[in-house]
Parts: structure tokens; sequence; C-alpha cells
């Protein structure tokens, strides 16, 4: 299993936001969480990223324990955030190189400039990333998923900011990645964009998790 | 390898940036101006009374200007969550610790050696023989002041009173950086023998050793509490 929850708690004081989650999610799938606000959805997912740490029960990733070995984990994990994890002053070619040299991965200019041609921003590599566009730093975001290839990629509110193209492109690099053996999971209110690469989908309402079915998701019914 | 590339990322990534915005090196300098003015304005000093009083003057604007940088140092790293990225990132959290320390002491060595030659002009100091010396304890110096800037400004740039945390937790802990920068600096324009102000320079040189080893290995507790 690529991604393991075992009886998965979360509390912030006396709020219980995540209560006793337990599931399996298998390698090279793409999982999408639904949830109305405020369900705990980004809580899980940043549990997930190792960001946060459990108030009871255990995780795992890559069969190696997310608490314990989380340095070990970040090896092979990505998250695509609210936060772009861009540095303004930079251009979106030296954002990509300092994020992957800090992350010690390869850093031919050519790839570079491949995974950004690729997410469509080829002509802006040379720009300072504060004066690109959310969607844009999304894009930017999502070609450092590709040059990083992770093992497990998190997405919350993946499509966000996105165009029209930009979530076709997205979809298309969700499905060479899980393809590839990439595990995708990812939270998100867009059933209909999420329904095109979704292997599994569950929604998240008081701290607990419920199996959504594909075709449900794919139809026109309120799903929470 | 890896380590070190961690190093020269975030201290090149760091240089890059000030070198575009320019926002922590101007608003220093422009302290540090500010400071040398008043001073040359307030004293008519002879000789003596220079040699008596420009260390502490030296270290009033070095010290003061270095933590106007110091605390702004972590704050790129709050914006757009990179901080987050960086906790996230597969290294020894140390060796970020170590680039942003880098850079400090990158910048707070700039604003000395751009301020320099304003106090030998303003203050017509006579220093040129003991500029070597002089360079070494300002060296000293500014890693330890840095050492800890480093340390408090990551600790305290999620918090909303940072301007007042910041110096709180910073200067209890810097005054033997002051003391011994103070002292060392004396001893250095005086001309006295290196016999009589050396263990000075052994305070600061220890205090950077224990401070960068401290805080080296509390760093990663900072950034993946």
């Amino acid at each position: 299993m690529s991604i393991k929850a075992d009886n998965l708690s979360k509390n912030y004081l006396h709020f219980r936001v995540l209560v006793k989650l337990s599931f399996e999610i298998r390698e090279g799938t793409c999982f999408a969480l639904f949830g109305p606000n405020g369900a705990g959805k980004t809580t899980l997912l940043r549990i997930l990223a190792t960001l946060l740490r459990p108030t009871e029960g255990s995780f795992e990733l890559l069969g190696m324990d997310g608490v314990r070995d989380k340095a070990k984990i970040r090896e092979s994990l990505f998250l695509i955030s609210h936060g772009s994890y861009l540095y303004d002053d930079l251009t979106a070619i030296e954002n990509l190189h300092f994020t992957l040299s800090v992350r010690g991965a390869d850093i031919s200019p050519q790839k570079i400039k491949s995974s950004l041609d690729r997410v469509g921003i080829g002509a802006f590599g040379n720009l300072k990333s504060r004066y690109l566009s959310a969607g844009m730093k999304k894009r930017l975001s999502i070609a450092k998923a590709l040059l990083i290839n992770p093992k497990i990629l998190l997405m919350d509110e993946g499509y966000a900011s996105l165009d029209e193209k930009g979530v076709g492109m997205l979809n298309g690099c969700i499905r060479e990645m899980t393809r590839n053996g990439t595990t995708v999971f990812m939270t998100t209110h867009e059933r209909y964009r999420a329904a095109e690469v979704a292997d599994r989908a569950s929604i998240l309402i008081n701290g607990a998790l419920q199996d959504l079915p594909l075709e449900k998701l794919a139809g026109t019914d309120a799903i929470f | 390898m890896r380590f070190f590339n961690v190093i020269r990322s975030i201290f090149y990534k760091d240089i890059l940036s000030e070198i575009r915005n320019r926002e922590n090196i101007s608003s220093m300098l422009f302290f540090a101006l500010a400071v040398i003015l008043i001073f040359s304005f307030s004293f008519s000093m002879d000789a003596k009374t220079t040699l008596d009083l420009m260390p502490g003057i030296i270290w009033v604007a070095f010290g003061f200007t270095g933590i106007i940088g110091l605390g702004k140092s972590f704050l790129t790293e709050v914006h757009n969550d990179c901080m987050e990225y960086l906790q996230m990132a597969p290294v020894p959290k140390g060796a970020i610790y170590l680039g942003k320390l880098a850079g400090n002491v990158f910048f707070m060595l700039m604003a000395e050696i751009i301020l320099l030659p304003l106090f030998i002009v303003f203050f017509n100091l006579e220093i040129l023989d003991k500029l070597p010396v002089l360079l070494l304890i300002f060296l000293f110096a500014t890693i330890g002041l840095s050492t800890l800037g480093t340390l408090f400004s990551a600790l305290t740039v999620q918090v909303r009173a940072r301007e007042v945390m910041f110096p709180v937790l910073l200067l209890p802990l810097a005054v033997p950086v002051f003391i011994g920068a103070v002292e060392a600096t004396r001893g250095a324009m005086s001309g006295d023998p290196l016999a009589l102000y050396g263990h000075w320079i052994w305070l600061l040189g220890i205090y950077d050793l224990i401070f960068v080893l401290v805080a080296f290995w509390i760093f990663d507790f900072i950034l993946d509490y």
C-alpha cells in the first residue's frame, strides 16, 4: 500500500476534526477527497504531508511510519498546496532551480524548459514570480511536481485558479504520473474535473470518511 | 554533497533576492548612517576621547544595523508559505540554517564594509594600519550576532509580536558579543599589543563556535516542531 491510515484522529484543542480514520490507497491510483468547508480535508492532507502530527492513531506512507520516518518519507513526497512556495523576486526558472536543488534533484536546464512548456508557461520562464497570475503559479507548482516525479503527490484544491486548458493539462499530468506508479491524493470541490481522473473517491463529513461511488461523482445529484 | 548544495542554494537565493529588492540592505544602511551623523554632530572629540568612545559608537551602529537586517531574515520564507516547503525538504535542516546564516553574515559584513570608511572620515580615525585585526574582530562579532539573529528570526517569524519578541530574545544573549567586540575593538584601535586584548577575540571565537553548533543542532526542532 502506498498510503495507509489506522484510526487516525486529530484534535485542535477540544475540537475533534478527524475521528478514527482508517483507509488504504494503492500505489499508482488517484484518490479524490471531497467534503464541505471545514470538514478537515486540509488537516488530513497536512498530516499525510508530515506537516502535522495526528493526535491519535498512525499512518504509513510507502510502508514507512508517518511520524517516525518522516525524514525518509519526504524524499518521495510532494505537496501542491494553497501556498505557491515561490520567492517573489526570483524568476519562474530560478524558483524551479531552487526547489530542485534543495531536494538534490536533477536540474538540467533542458528538463526545466520542457516542464515549463508542458504546463503552458514556457514563455514566462524569465518573469519574476511576483508578476505571475494565480493560475500561472499553480502551473509552476505542477511543473515542480513533474520534475520531482514523487512517489506520492498530495494536492490541496489542485484545480483552484486553473482555466479549462489548465485543468486538462493537470488531468493529463495526473494520468501520466499514476501510470508511472505515482499515487495521487487530492482534496477538491471540482467533482466533474476529478471524475475524469479519480480511481477512488471519498467524502469527509463530521470527521469520518464515506466511500463515494465514481458513478455518483459523475452524476448530477448532490454528493453531500 | 547535497548538504553543501543546500547551503549554497539558500545563500545564492538570499543574495539574488536582496540584490533585486534591496529591502534589507537599504534600511540597514540608512539606520547606520543616521547613527553616524547623530554621534558625529553630538560630540566634539579629541584623539583620546575618540579612542575611548569609538568602539562603543561603532558597535551601536554595527550591532543595531545588523539587528534590523537579522529580524527580517526569515520574512521572505513566510511569503507564499516557502517556510513550509523548507520544512518538507528532505535535507538536514541544519543545512538550511547554515545557508541563511551565511547570507546574514554576508549582508552584515557588506554593511560594515560600507560604513567603516564613513567612520574614518566623520571621526578622523587613523586606523588603516590596524585594519586586518579590526576586520577579524568585525568578522567574529558579526558571526556571533548573526548566529543568534538567524535562529531567533526563524523562531519569531510566525509570531504576531515579532518585532517585540526578536530583540527581547536576542539582546540578552548577545551581550557577551557586544562586550567582547567593544573591548577587542578598543584594544585594536588603541594599538595595544595583541596579548592585552587577544582574550576578547578568543571569547568571540568560542562564542561563535558554541552557538553555531547549538543553533545547527536545534534548528531541526524549530523548523519542524
